[in-house]
C-alpha cells in the first residue's frame, strides 16, 4: 500500500517515491500532481503501477506518470518511461491496446453565431458519414496489397488516394508516416481485423466533437496556429481500431517467451518487454510502427468525411465551410528519440501510455513553420466539458523526455458511472446546455459521463505551472459524436 | 454457481470467473466477455448458431486463458458474432481444443478491445476455480 508518506515532495507539482520504496526499483518514479491530485491517484492502484515500470531494465532517470494518471493495466495511464538504446526495453503493453491512439483537431474558418442555425443538420452529417460505434465498418474497404501499403505508409498513402492534403500531412505527428513499419511482422489475424475497418471512429470513449474556441490564453502562439475566439473547431479522438488491438495481444503473448529468454523479472505479466535492439523487439517496434500508421490513415479518412459533412451541411449557409489542419498527436506510442540526459544527447526509447510528445521550440522533428513556437499539444477533456490546446516548451524537454499529460484521466469506474448515471439522461442534460449529442450506445455514453473523470482543467493547471506544456486556448463542446 | 462477478476499475474492466474445473472456469470467462459487452440481450432471439472449432495455446493456464479469450475477440469481430456459449472439449496447461457457438448481433453496449495480462490469476477454490481478468475497453 503507497500513501502521500511514501512520496517525497521535489518541487511544488513534482512528488517521488524514492528507488528506497521496493528493492526492485531501478530508477524513481515521479509523479506530477497538485496535491488533490495526488490523492486523486492514490485511490486506486495507479501508483502502485507506476512504481512497476520503474523497474524496466535500461529505464532512466526516472519514472514518469502526468497528472491524468489514472489505473491502467501493465502501465498506469499517464505514465512515460524511457529507456536506453541499444539494450534497453521495450515493451508492448507500455504502449497498450489502441496503437497510436490520438487526437486531430480541424480548425474553420468561422465564428460560431454563424453555423449556429445549422449545428444539429451538421451533427447529423457528422453521424452518418462517420462510421462509429461496435463493428462499425469502414467506408474505405482494403485488399490485401492496399492494406499493407496503409500500413506502411501511414498518411502518404491517403495523400495519394485523395483523402488528404499535403499541409494535413505537415501538421501530423511524424509527418503521418513511421518509416520504421513492416506490414510483414503484423499478423494475418491483425491484417484480417483491419481490412474493413480504415475510416471508422469506434466505440468506448472515441469520439468526434465541434467545439467553440471559448478562451485564448496566448495571443500569439494562437495567431500562428489559426485559432481564434469564437472560432469552430473539431477535434477527432480515435486510434488504430482491431488492427492495433490484434498487433498488440499478439506481441504481448510472444514476449511472455521473451522475457524468459533474456532473463527478465517483472512484478506484472502485462510489462513484458525485450531489448530494443533484439529480434523479438525489432519485431514488435516494426509491426507497432505499422499499427500506428494505420491510425494516422484513420484519422485522415474521418477528418476527410468531416470536412464533406461540413460542405453537406453548411454550404450555401456559411460564408466558408472549409477546415484545415491544427495538429494531429498520438498518446499512445513507442518512439526512438534524442534526450539530454546528464549534459550528454542519449538516444532513448520512450514510451508514452496516454501521454503526448510536446516537443518544445527548436525541435529539429517539427515542419519549418512551428520550429521556433515549439509543436502543439491536444488534450482533449471528458465529454462535455471543456477541452485545451497547449505548446510544448524547453521545460518538457528538460523534465519529461518532451512529454505532457493527454486527457483529464477517470475517478470513477464505468460500472459505477454506468450504476449512477443513465445515457438519456446525461443526452438531456448536454442538451439544455445547448450541445447537440448523436450518439449509439446509451449506456456507453453514460460510462463516459463527465462525472467519472477528474476536472481537465486542474490537470493542464499542472502541466502549465510544472512548466511541461504551456496553455493556448481552451475549447467547449457544441457537439458531440459517438459510437 | 455464480458464473462471474465484475471487479471495479477505474478506467478497464476485471471480472473473476468461477469453475467447478478448469474447463468450467475457462467457458465461464467467456461468458463473462460477452455479458459485459452487454451481448446477452442478442441471445436467443431466433437466430441460427455458427458452430465454430477454436484451438489455444499457452506457456501455461493463464497464457492459455488470455489466448482463448483473445480468440474469441478476434472471431468476434471477424465474424460479427457474439460467443456466450461455449465447449472446451480437451485442455492442457498449454493447449485446448474447443467448439464456440456463434450468434450474430447487430449493436453492442460497449467493445471489449483486448484481454490483458495484468494482475491475471487462476486459484483453487473450496468448489473449484475462480480466474481474475482484467480486459482493457
Amino acid at each position: 500500500m503507497i500513501t502521500k508518506l511514501n512520496f517525497e515532495r521535489i518541487d511544488e507539482y513534482v512528488w517521488q517515491v524514492p528507488p528506497s520504496f521496493r528493492g526492485d526499483m531501478r530508477v524513481p518514479a515521479r509523479l506530477y500532481a497538485s496535491e488533490d491530485l495526488l490523492e486523486d491517484a492514490l485511490q486506486d492502484e495507479s501508483v502502485k503501477q507506476l512504481v512497476n515500470t520503474a523497474t524496466l531494465p535500461g529505464i532512466v532517470k526516472y519514472a514518469i506518470a502526468m497528472p491524468d494518471i489514472h489505473q491502467g493495466y501493465g502501465f498506469p495511464i499517464g505514465g512515460v518511461v524511457a529507456t536506453k538504446l541499444p539494450d534497453g526495453v521495450i515493451s508492448p503493453g507500455g504502449v497498450g491496446y489502441d496503437i497510436n491512439c490520438g487526437v486531430r483537431l480541424l480548425a474553420s474558418r468561422v465564428r460560431v453565431d454563424e453555423i449556429a442555425p445549422r449545428l444539429k443538420d451538421l451533427a447529423t452529417a457528422l453521424y452518418e458519414n462517420c462510421p462509429s460505434g461496435v463493428g462499425s465498418e469502414g467506408s474505405v474497404p482494403l485488399n490485401a496489397k492496399q492494406l499493407d501499403d496503409v500500413l506502411e505508409r501511414g498518411s502518404e498513402w491517403t495523400l495519394k488516394h485523395g483523402y488528404a492534403r499535403r499541409e494535413d500531412l505537415d501538421r501530423t505527428e511524424e509527418f503521418g508516416r513511421l518509416g520504421g513499419a513492416d506490414a510483414a511482422v503484423v499478423s494475418k489475424r491483425a491484417k484480417e481485423r483491419g481490412k474493413d475497418q480504415l475510416g471508422t471512429l469506434g466505440a468506448g470513449n472515441h469520439f468526434i466533437e465541434v467545439d467553440r474556441v471559448a478562451e485564448v490564453f496566448d495571443a500569439n502562439i494562437a495567431e500562428r496556429l489559426g485559432i481564434f475566439l469564437e472560432q469552430v473547431v473539431v477535434q477527432i479522438h480515435c486510434g488504430s481500431r482491431g488492427l492495433g488491438h490484434q498487433v498488440c495481444t499478439d506481441y504481448v503473448n510472444d514476449f511472455q517467451r521473451a522475457v524468459r529468454e533474456y532473463d527478465i523479472d517483472l512484478p506484472d505479466r502485462e510489462l513484458v518487454c525485450a531489448p530494443l535492439n533484439s529480434p523479438e523487439g525489432q519485431a514488435y517496434f516494426r509491426a507497432m510502427s505499422a499499427a500506428a500508421n494505420y491510425a494516422f490513415a484513420n484519422r485522415q479518412i474521418l477528418a476527410h468525411h468531416i470536412r464533406r459533412s461540413f460542405e453537406q451541411a453548411l454550404a450555401g449557409h456559411v460564408r466558408d465551410c472549409d477546415l484545415i489542419q491544427i495538429y494531429d498527436i498520438a498518446h499512445n506510442m513507442a518512439k526512438v528519440e534524442q534526450h539530454e540526459i546528464d549534459g550528454q544527447p542519449v538516444k532513448v526509447c520512450v514510451h508514452r501510455k496516454g501521454a503526448t510528445r510536446a516537443f518544445g521550440p527548436g525541435a529539429a522533428v517539427l515542419p519549418d513553420d512551428l520550429r521556433d513556437i515549439g509543436q502543439p499539444v491536444l488534450i482533449p477533456g471528458s465529454m462535455g466539458t471543456a477541452s485545451y490546446v497547449l505548446i510544448g516548451t524547453a521545460g518538457s524537454m528538460a523534465q519529461t523526455f518532451g512529454s505532457t499529460c493527454h486527457g483529464a484521466g477517470r475517478v470513477m469506474s464505468r460500472a459505477k458511472a454506468k450504476r449512477e448515471v443513465r445515457g438519456e439522461t446525461l443526452r438531456d442534460e448536454l442538451a439544455a446546455r445547448g450541445i447537440v449529442v448523436r450518439a449509439g450506445s446509451m449506456p456507453g455514453l453514460a460510462e463516459e459521463a463527465p462525472q467519472a473523470y477528474k476536472d481537465v482543467s486542474r490537470v493542464v493547471e499542472v502541466v502549465h505551472r510544472a512548466g511541461i506544456g504551456r496553455q493556448v486556448a481552451r475549447l467547449e463542446p457544441i457537439a458531440v459524436i459517438k459510437g | 454457481m455464480k458464473r462471474f462477478e465484475e471487479i471495479p476499475h477505474t478506467a478497464d474492466w476485471s471480472f473473476r470467473a468461477f469453475g467447478k474445473d478448469l474447463a468450467e472456469l475457462f467457458e465461464n470467462a467467456a461468458f463473462a466477455l460477452f455479458a459485459l459487452q452487454g451481448g446477452l440481450k442478442c441471445v436467443g432471439d431466433g437466430a441460427k448458431e455458427a458452430t465454430r472449432r477454436v484451438e489455444a495455446s499457452g506457456i501455461d493456464y493463464e497464457s492459455l486463458l488470455v489466448n482463448w479469450l483473445s480468440e474469441l475477440l478476434y472471431l468476434q469481430e471477424s465474424h460479427h458474432e457474439i460467443y456466450p456459449r461455449t465447449q472446451i472439449d480437451e485442455l492442457s496447461p498449454t493447449a485446448l481444443r474447443a467448439q464456440v457457438f456463434g450468434t450474430p448481433y447487430r449493436q453492442l453496449d460497449k467493445l471489449i478491445k483486448a484481454v490483458t495480462y495484468h494482475n491475471l490469476k487462476i486459484e483453487p477454490t473450496l468448489g473449484g476455480w475462480k480466474a481474475v481478468v482484467v480486459v482493457d475497453v
